[in-house]
């Protein structure tokens, strides 16, 4: 699709690979610390607004039913309820291509049926439960395979299973043909929960016709779009702030129903309303990644890998898009023929929602097992097969150029570090009599270059301090800080003198802070804004110090000139409240390139076969993203996607009853995400060469790359150690004993 | 949460009186308002245990065994290096018992009368068998965590805490206190037998307060240790659970014990295997043909075989250990 | 003869010790410490993640133990100490726990942040100078869902050798 930006200016020259930087590129501790050590950060949560009115939802009870009837009278009859709402007395609310938030045939258990509001949490949880609702109840299916089944109860007029996406290039059906080793293996993933610490949830209030919503979000902008389509409100009547964010990973990218129930409350009743979802609802309705099912065959010629298809099923509960498992195949080997065939399968469960490097973690976990199998079926070293068709600078879908592409780069370095040469075919002798030691890799693609539009304001004050303003949001990545960093390089202040406005959409625009998408879209337009006010603040000093523009630059503070260091502050001293706004925007990408992300990850487990206990010892992880702008930050990132990715090949799993279509694993203690002893020691690496093709910044983004490809690393090292190879995630240990009970 | 009306007992005679019909006992509160809050207890009256003196604590006296006090916090236990001393396996129990939260607020009575982890039980919304239904939900349902042995009609729950195999492996005694009287009883007779089709878990009477766990001298004659299999690495209830104990005499086990968390309604016995390793010096056949007779009856369901093979080799690992300590 | 009377359903009166200040409170029984923090003394640092203690987001101190102060209930701390994420600086100094985790990037989004540094905080009193695995045990019944733990541990280690930890 064409981009189009409307921009203004010029884009300045990117940061050289050997310019030199002192604030970019150095660890900066996050400019927001403090406010999270004291806890005095504020997060939606945290809102406590008076006179605040709480809402609870009714959640339906049966994985499918027509609700034919709602009585509220008695939860309205109860002291303290404030309101009731249900499919019966709501205004039509537009959500998510669906008309309204209370469907007539509710979809999994968990679909909202009604809300209550009242004058506590507790009224409105007790009202819930007089709420008599007449369901009709009907056949359903929760289960992936269950639903691919024909014989299953079809959920949908057109079926459960629903074509979404085929691509291929050159002949696979002849590659097969021709080849000298095929393999063929069915992989599965089970569907991960989110659980960001702080679930979501919104607060809502009216002043007249003026709609203030605090929100729990990845996009304030989004969740203002959202509210302007459900409602019919002008742009200028709503507006949305997120201060702070306890984890998103992609489930927070918009409105969710509870942003409706808590604005519609609010304008009803006249009060504030937070509506607020607790741990079990944030697991059963809040989003979820698919479980897939993936069929892999993969062909060998000559040492060369052929030919690769990949067909996938994701479950995706009732949405109307499926995270494409099939991504990696298509763009991240050289491979001359592929066909891609992804199905989006509804099944009464929970939908999706985009986590963290949606489809890209499930499919390379199926395509970099098949190829560990093709190579073994070759006799080859995993790592020797790959390189063979990595180090290509042209993009194999697009056929145009990458901007920077050093992934071979990420090989060497990995390779080195975890001493892949040790690995061996059939594993090693592990640490203790019985145990086995395997090594195992896997490589990342993802995008990551950013894009327009983006605007940011730099105010510059009177003493020399600044305030970027730009609404974007910090989910937790280190945003305020890296905009801190660049607007102080830029401008050539301190970092601790730049404040961050952020999460506000009263600020100038900014895109939603997911798909890696945000240091390369927002820092780019905070440079410029900065660029703009240093500028504007030369012009000042070139009159105020009679000196030549051309003699002066900013550093540390102080406009310099040959041998004299003038201070901001005394610059603007005799005029006033003289203020310096600097503008910025994204610029477009540049056209016929195309800007990518790499990497790779190797690991070392060692497992034991006699209980099914695996343990990842050490994860290399490395990866090609441009310019690092804040290496603490972006280490913190990379361990962080290592460690969510362990928890999605190890332990995690959402579990639900078939007959009742219950999750059973909605609670932190039955659904296992990684504590402290599960992590391994990780060794992050980056190449580090600024993409000064990509943007004025050289940056892409961290956000995803590190979680794609650690399962797959994993699993292959499981593989390695153990000679039995495990097709389904988690390794639990009931798999991995299943597994070598089946295979001996 | 139900609202409840809160009463602070100063006597265990008091409490006693107090824990009527509707009423329950509070210690550290982390089982029991776990099940309030998700509806699967709704108590009018809590009695918190938590003023009354003389049950935090434990002691030692020769020739007398050991007492621990029901309201003792576990991580005193845990952290206690005398304790680790006449009763090592206590240490290696609680280590990764839930979390260190947990065991700061968890007792002792609480920890051996907290009720199971079955997550069709710890669901208000499914009337499973143990909540008065029909039928266990477990049985044809998602079942890995499940029982694969002992379970009678009715309820395939596991017993979940790691400190009761421990205790019963050392000949454990528990005493009950009520406005009737004293008793004390095996720790072992604690959880009900399953066979017996009761819908409780534990035999407690009501009104009765768990008030001290003993281990007599020739408990603490034994080597014990304890190991536990988890989906993680820690705050995760046992997979499979064994508490081996056993006096070491030129080599040989003597008076053994062997006893499972994780696989059974109760910690799970088999006296034929404790009567097959008797008098024998360790060797993995003689491990092996032990974990054979201990699951001989293992009847596992659909999503749990993986537990038989997995109990067998933590028998072996155990009675390895101690017997090479 | 019963000589203490049972109190609520309705609201009582307690007195609870938070962060050195006497602070009086009217809560119903089945109100927990974490309820009563945030929503009647308005001490929000500790964060309501789960309710059912199982994640650690809300852990505080009492009488200088890290617990959940969603499994405590508000009344059973009567006459306690209870010690929170906003009592450790001190004249507007950060405690060095505080300190380190900013140092060491011992967070990301922040909400186990609070739980975070009150369990390091506990540890380090008991034990100051523990070894790696002391402190992940100290630490492993808080969940960081944005995996911030290596960098946690290393916190609390940097924490423990500057030998700073006020008693």
């Amino acid at each position: 699709m064409e981009q189009l930006a409307l921009v203004q200016g010029d884009d300045a020259e990117a940061w050289a690979a050997d310019a030199v930087l002192t604030i970019v590129g150095r660890p900066q501790r996050r400019v927001e610390g403090a406010a999270k050590v004291t806890g005095r950060a504020r997060y939606t949560h945290d809102i406590r607004l008076p006179g605040t009115l709480h809402a609870r939802i009714l959640r339906s009870p049966h994985p499918r039913a027509r609700v034919r009837h709602v009585d509220a009278s008695r939860a309205l009859a109860l002291a303290g309820v404030r309101g009731v709402l249900h499919r019966f007395n709501t205004p039509k609310t537009a959500f998510r291509g669906e008309e309204t938030i209370f469907r007539e045939e509710v979809r999994f258990v968990g679909d909202e049926v009604a809300a209550v509001a009242a004058d506590t949490e507790a009224i409105a949880e007790a009202a819930l439960s007089l709420i008599v609702v007449d369901y009709e109840v009907l056949p359903h299916v929760v289960d992936l395979e269950e639903a691919i089944d024909a014989a299953s109860p079809r959920i949908d007029e057109k079926g459960n299973v629903l074509d979404a996406d085929r691509y291929e290039r050159g002949d696979v059906r002849k590659e097969f043909a021709a080849a000298d080793v095929v393999v063929e293996g069915t992989y599965r993933t089970s569907t991960q929960l989110h659980n960001s610490l702080e679930t979501h949830g919104a607060v809502a209030v009216w002043d007249g016709d003026q709609l203030t919503v605090y929100e729990s979000t990845q996009h304030v902008f989004g969740v203002r779009e959202g509210l302007r389509n459900a409602l019919h409100l002008p742009l200028a009547n709503i507006r949305v702030l997120c201060d702070h964010m306890g984890g998103g990973f992609g489930s927070k990218g918009g409105i969710g129903k509870y942003t409706i129930v808590a604005a519609l409350f609010a304008r009803e009743i006249g009060a504030p309303v937070r509506c607020v979802l607790d741990r079990h609802e944030e697991n059963v309705a809040a989003g979820n990644r698919s479980a897939t099912l993936q069929r892999v065959r993969a062909a060998g010629k000559d040492g060369r890998i052929t030919a690769i298809a990949h067909e996938s099923w994701s479950n995706v509960g009732q949405a109307r898009w499926v995270a494409d498992p099939t991504g990696p195949t298509k763009g991240l080997y050289d491979v001359p023929n592929v066909l891609a065939h992804a199905h989006r399968v509804l099944t009464n469960t929970g939908s999706l929602a985009a986590f963290r490097a949606p489809g890209y973690v499930e499919g390379t976990f199926a395509l970099e097992s098949a190829i560990d199998e093709l190579a073994d079926g070759m006799g080859v070293d995993p790592l020797a097969l790959r390189r063979r068709h990595a180090g290509s600078q042209v993009d194999p879908v697009s056929k145009m150029r990458y901007s920077l592409k050093r992934l071979v780069d990420c090989y060497d370095i990995g390779a080195e570090e975890i001493g892949w040469s040790r690995r061996a075919r059939g594993g090693l002798r592990g640490s203790a009599p019985g145990l086995r030691r395997g090594l195992g890799m896997a490589s990342q693609l993802w995008s990551g270059g950013g894009t327009p539009p983006a605007y940011a304001t730099v105010h510059l004050n009177p003493d020399g301090t600044a305030v970027v303003r730009i609404g974007t949001q910090d989910i937790g990545t280190g945003t305020r800080t890296v905009i801190a960093q660049v607007c102080a390089e830029e401008l050539g202040i301190d970092v601790r003198g730049v404040r961050v406005e952020i999460g506000d959409t009263d600020a100038p625009y900014a895109p939603i802070s997911a798909g890696s998408l945000t240091v390369a879209s927002i820092t780019p337009a905070v440079r410029l804004a900065a660029k703009d006010a240093r500028e504007q603040l030369l012009d000042v000093a070139s009159g105020v110090l009679e000196v030549g523009r051309a003699e002066l630059r900013v550093e540390g503070g102080a406009v310099v000139s040959r041998g004299a260091r003038t201070p901001i502050a005394k610059v603007f001293e005799d005029l006033e409240n003289y203020t310096v706004i600097g503008k910025g925007s994204r610029m477009p990408n540049p056209d016929d390139i195309v800007l990518k992300t790499f990497g790779a990850h190797f690991a070392e487990v060692e497992v034991d076969p006699a209980t099914g206990m695996v343990v990842v010892e050490r994860v290399v992880a490395v990866h090609d993203v441009g310019r690092i702008v804040d290496p603490l930050t972006a280490r913190s990132q990379v361990e962080g996607g290592v460690i969510q990715a362990l928890g999605f090949a190890l332990s995690e799993e959402r579990v639900v009853d078939k007959p009742t279509g219950r999750v059973l694993t909605s609670g932190l203690e039955t659904y296992k995400v990684p504590t402290v002893r599960d992590v391994p020691r990780i060794v992050v690496r980056f190449v580090d060469v600024p993409d000064t093709v990509a943007n004025n910044v050289g940056a892409k983004g961290l956000g995803e790359p590190p979680i794609i490809p650690a399962a797959a690393a994993v699993a292959n090292a499981v593989a390695n150690g153990l000679g039995v190879r495990i097709r389904h995630l988690p390794l639990t240990p009931r798999r991995v004993l299943d597994a070598l009970a089946a295979a001996s | 949460m139900k609202p409840f009306t809160y009463v602070r007992a100063t006597s265990v005679a008091e409490a006693s009186r107090m824990v009527v019909a509707g009423s329950a006992p509070l210690a550290g509160g982390t089982d029991l308002l776990g099940l309030m809050k998700g509806g699967i207890a709704s108590p009018a009256r809590l009695v918190d245990l938590g003023g009354i003196d003389g049950l935090n604590g434990w002691s030692r006296e020769r020739g007398a065994g050991l007492r621990i006090g029901a309201l003792t916090p576990l991580v005193d236990l845990e952290t206690s290096d005398q304790l680790a001393r006449h009763l090592p396996i206590v240490r290696e129990a609680l280590r990764d018992t839930a979390t260190l939260q947990l065991r700061n607020a968890g007792t002792v009575g609480g920890n051996l009368l907290q009720r199971n982890r079955c997550w069709y039980f710890r669901d208000a919304a499914i009337q499973c068998w143990l909540k008065g239904g029909t039928q266990c939900f477990a049985k044809e349902g998602e079942n890995e965590h499940h029982a694969i042995i002992g379970t009678a009609r009715g309820c395939n729950r596991v017993a979940p805490s790691d400190l009761a195999p421990a205790l019963i492996a050392h000949d454990a005694r528990v005493t009950l206190t009520s406005t009737r009287g004293t008793r004390s009883v095996l720790l072992a007779d604690l959880f009900t037998d399953p066979a017996l089709h009761s819908r409780e878990e534990h035999t407690l009477r009501r009104g009765e307060i768990l008030t001290e766990v003993q281990v007599p001298e020739s408990g603490l004659q034994r080597r014990g240790t304890y190991l536990k299999a988890m989906e993680r690495k820690t705050w995760s209830f046992a997979l499979v659970s064994v508490a081996v104990a056993a006096r070491i005499r030129g080599g040989k086990l003597r008076d053994p014990r062997i006893v499972l968390g994780g696989v059974a309604p109760v910690p799970w016995r088999v006296e034929a295997a404790e009567a097959e390793i008797d008098g024998h010096p360790f060797s993995d056949d003689l491990a092996r043909r032990a974990a054979d007779l201990l699951l001989a009856d293992a009847a596992p369901l659909a999503k749990n075989g993986y537990k038989v093979p997995l109990a067998k080799e933590l028998v072996r690992r155990a009675l390895a250990r101690i017997a090479a300590a | 003869m019963p000589t203490v009377r049972p109190s609520g359903p309705g609201a009582v009166d307690v007195e609870l010790d938070v962060n050195g200040i006497r602070t009086p409170l009217h809560v119903a029984p089945h109100t927990t410490l974490l309820d009563a923090l945030r929503e009647d003394v308005g001490l929000l640092g500790a964060k309501k993640v789960c309710d059912e203690g199982t994640c650690g987001a809300c852990t505080l101190l009492v009488d200088g133990r890290a617990v959940y102060a969603c499994m405590t209930l508000a009344v059973a701390c009567a006459g306690r100490s209870v010690e929170t994420v906003e009592g450790l600086a001190r004249d507007g100094e950060l405690h060095p726990v505080q300190e380190a985790f900013i140092a060491h990037d011992a967070f990301q989004c922040g909400f186990c942040t609070p739980g975070q540094i009150m369990s390091v905080v506990a540890l380090l009193r008991a034990t100051p100078s523990p070894s790696a695995d002391e402190v992940m045990r100290a630490v492993s019944g808080n969940l960081c869902r944005c995996g911030a733990y290596p960098n946690i541990v290393e916190a609390a280690l940097a924490a423990a050798r500057k030998g700073k930890e006020r008693p």
